[in-house]
């Protein structure tokens, strides 16, 4: 039962991200799968469990379903109308290819703060000799997922 | 995990940063592993890459060595 829930909760809120480019609300999610908030939290927290979701200290404002950020980031993608924020460089480019749309990716070089605007096609971004770096192995990346 | 302009700019940022350079990844390969994560991710059967499919992602897309292990118990 609560794994059919923990679905459609983990799908309503990536819906939500999808068609509003904002994170939902637990009262939002709540909404689109029709059960009292108090499922969708106890949900959250199966999901964060399961590093679907990284939860702010609250326990109920999703600061992550990657690759979507519920927070502004130096990371945004424009899709369809629409301007999403991204957690990192990796999935500034995961926002496309969830999507299956094309789309203008803006970010920085982070030494330099030059701007990025990267044009990204069905089949991938356009050709870049801008390169992607990553301070933390894989092995740890979810020690600190906010930091890695 | 950031972008940058060029590999002159890692090696300032890591320097000023006490971090050791990491692998060097090109756009290409990043859009190999932002469509490998996120591709399925609005899906109904979606789910994260396992270790074994990580590095076989990885090795796929020519991104080989410890860093990559999502098990490897070299870095502490």
């Amino acid at each position: 039962m609560s794994m059919d829930l923990d679905l459609n909760v983990k799908l309503a809120v990536y819906r939500h991200f999808a068609e509003t480019a904002r994170r939902p609300s637990p009262e939002d999610v709540a909404e689109r799968v029709a059960v009292p908030v108090d499922e969708v939290l106890d949900a959250y927290k199966r999901l964060r469990s399961q590093r679907v979701l990284v939860l702010e200290a609250d326990d109920a404002s999703i600061r992550m379903a990657p690759p979507f950020s519920g927070v502004v980031t130096q990371h945004w993608v424009d899709a369809g109308g629409l301007s999403y924020f991204a957690n990192c460089a990796w999935d500034a480019l995961g926002i496309p290819a969830a999507l299956h749309q094309t789309a203008t990716v803006h970010s920085r070089c982070e030494q330099s703060k030059e701007p990025l605007r990267l044009e990204v096609g069905f089949d991938g971004p356009e050709p870049s000799d801008w390169l992607f770096h990553c301070a933390v192995p894989a092995a740890h990346w979810w020690n600190d997922i906010v930091f890695t | 995990m950031l972008f940058f302009r060029s590999e002159e700019r890692v090696r300032e940022w890591c320097e000023t940063r006490g971090l050791p350079l990491r692998p060097l990844v090109r756009i290409d390969q990043l859009w190999g592993l932002a469509h490998a994560w996120y591709a399925t991710r609005l899906q109904p059967d979606s789910r994260r890459p396992q270790p074994a499919e990580m590095r076989e992602i990885f090795s796929r897309l020519g991104l080989a060595g410890d860093f990559w292990d999502p098990q490897s118990d070299q870095f502490g």
